[in-house]
């Protein structure tokens, strides 16, 4: 279980104001955060990871508390168990793809190492340096480094943004594989529908630093009391879409067209 | 008129003697200048670029009053360490370790600045240590600002002329060194020695920056 409760001042396209965020992330969930350009889900990531130090809240992972100013906690990124995937992959051009998976495995870990290699795809070009490669090999590189620590928490920053849609569309399986068997808990940052609606089982909205929706796209949350205000069948993504007050569900689960409007959404 | 090789021998050690101290010393001071968010940094910047700006005479003139015998340092080192700056080999390389830092510190220091900020972050979320960083991703992705700065530094030493001359004066063997004995040799009108020794830093100079240049085309990382 991962908790965060983040607040840093930030300049926003309609002036300055507050980006403030407070999410609880299941283990093993894939939560992807959407929004326009300047929205805060990169500053997000970067809190999380460390990069940056919020002005006030908290981050705990499994009961350990990465971050809290009133206990004055706050763990170098060094100390926080993250795998950080950057929009521009920041491959090290010195080393080899094998040496830039292997160089923060921990030692005698080299079957991990191996055993990323081959799940990301990336074996036939292990030994060449980052600059013959392309940008969707880049970021599997990337991905593969970023796990070998076997982090809580994967972060990944626009992961698809510089990739085109053939490139795009065969990362994201392998993506989506990576985060089935690893099981880590994941925060992808996305604007493209197609990566989010493919990969996230929960898509959190942010409009000026805050959350303006936030939607479980398959089940639905022990915290959600609410009543369903509108329920509708998808049938572009063959979904069923529940609206509440303030949160959106999706599913393809056949058994929720029994609900209707005025049904209090129940506990799981 | 045989050419005494000697000067040039003395130039190129120290030269060669300066270059690598400026690494071992330069190295790490270009990256904590880089990387640090210390409030003082510009402060040690200034320091550091002075003798850029100041004519050679005046950092040799105080250079001269701190390594003398009977000045605070210069007399703790002729006590402690039995060592005499003034006048002597040695302190002509710790002069022109002084005087040539910023042509170490400068291209490193700015070939550092000049690398995605991502690949320091990226490996701190990897968990290694800012200086396991330094040494493993950034300084070997800034091959041809180490480059610059190696031939800048020796470049610049064989050419000082004016510290030399404060610290060391013309002791043959031990302080005279090229640009001196060109000196020298045109005081006592000697001009043939002079366009001896004239000629071979110049072909040694050119001969230096045409390797950096046709290096650095080639260097990749």
């Amino acid at each position: 279980m991962i908790e965060f409760d983040l607040t840093i001042p930030r300049l926003f396209s309609e002036g300055t104001g507050a980006l403030t965020v407070q999410l609880t992330l299941e283990t093993g969930s894939l939560t992807a955060l959407t929004g326009p350009s300047g929205s805060g889900k990169t500053s997000v990531l970067r809190l999380l990871a460390g990069l940056d130090k919020p002005t006030q809240g908290r981050i705990a992972v499994d009961g350990v508390t990465w971050f809290d100013p009133v206990h004055r906690v706050n763990l170098a990124p060094q100390q926080r168990s993250v795998g950080y995937v950057f929009q521009d992959s920041a491959l090290f051009p010195n080393m080899t793809v094998r040496e830039n998976v292997s160089y923060a495995a921990p030692t005698g870990q080299v079957r991990r190492v191996d055993d990323l290699i081959d799940a990301t795809g990336i074996r036939p070009f292990a030994d060449q340096k980052p600059a013959r490669l392309s940008g969707g090999q880049r970021q599997r590189v990337a991905l593969a480094r970023a796990l070998v620590r076997r982090p809580q928490l994967l972060l990944l920053d626009e992961p698809f943004a510089a990739l085109d849609a053939d490139s795009s569309q065969a990362l994201r399986p392998v993506l989506l594989d990576l985060h089935r068997q690893w099981g880590t808990t994941t925060v992808l940052v996305s604007h493209y529908d197609a990566d989010v609606r493919a990969l996230a089982d929960r898509v959190i909205y942010l409009q000026q630093g805050r959350i303006a929706r936030d939607t479980v796209v398959a089940g639905l949350p022990a915290r959600s009391g609410e009543r369903i205000e509108h329920i509708h069948f998808d049938k572009v993504t063959q979904q069923w879409v529940i609206d509440t007050a303030t949160s959106q569900f999706r599913s393809g689960n056949p058994d929720w067209q029994r609900f209707a409007v005025g049904d209090q959404v129940r506990l799981q | 008129m045989p050419i005494d090789w000697e000067p040039i021998w003395l130039t190129l050690r120290l030269a060669g003697i300066t270059t690598l101290l400026l690494l071992i010393l330069g190295i790490p001071l270009a990256g904590w200048l880089a990387l640090s968010r210390f409030r003082l940094k510009p402060v040690v910047e200034a320091l550091v670029s002075l003798p850029i700006v100041l004519p050679p005479s005046v950092v040799g003139f105080y250079l001269l009053l701190a390594f003398s015998p009977t000045s605070g340092v210069g007399a703790w080192l002729l006590r402690t360490f039995d060592v005499q700056l003034v006048f002597s080999f040695q302190g002509l390389v710790v002069a022109s370790i002084l005087y040539s830092l910023p042509f170490m510190v400068h291209p490193v220091q700015a070939g550092l600045e000049n690398l995605p900020i991502s690949w320091r972050e990226a490996s701190y979320t990897l968990g290694q240590s800012p200086i396991r960083t330094f040494w493993r991703v950034l300084l070997p992705n800034c091959k041809p600002a180490l480059l610059t700065g190696i031939v800048l530094s020796f470049a610049h030493t064989i050419g000082e002329f004016g510290l030399v001359l404060m610290i060391g004066g013309n002791l043959p063997g031990q302080t005279r060194v090229a640009s001196i004995a060109i000196y020298d040799a045109v005081e006592r009108l000697h001009f043939e020695t002079a366009h001896a020794y004239a000629a071979l830093l110049l072909g040694l100079s050119f001969v230096i920056l045409l390797l950096v240049y046709a290096i650095n085309k080639r260097v990749t990382i």
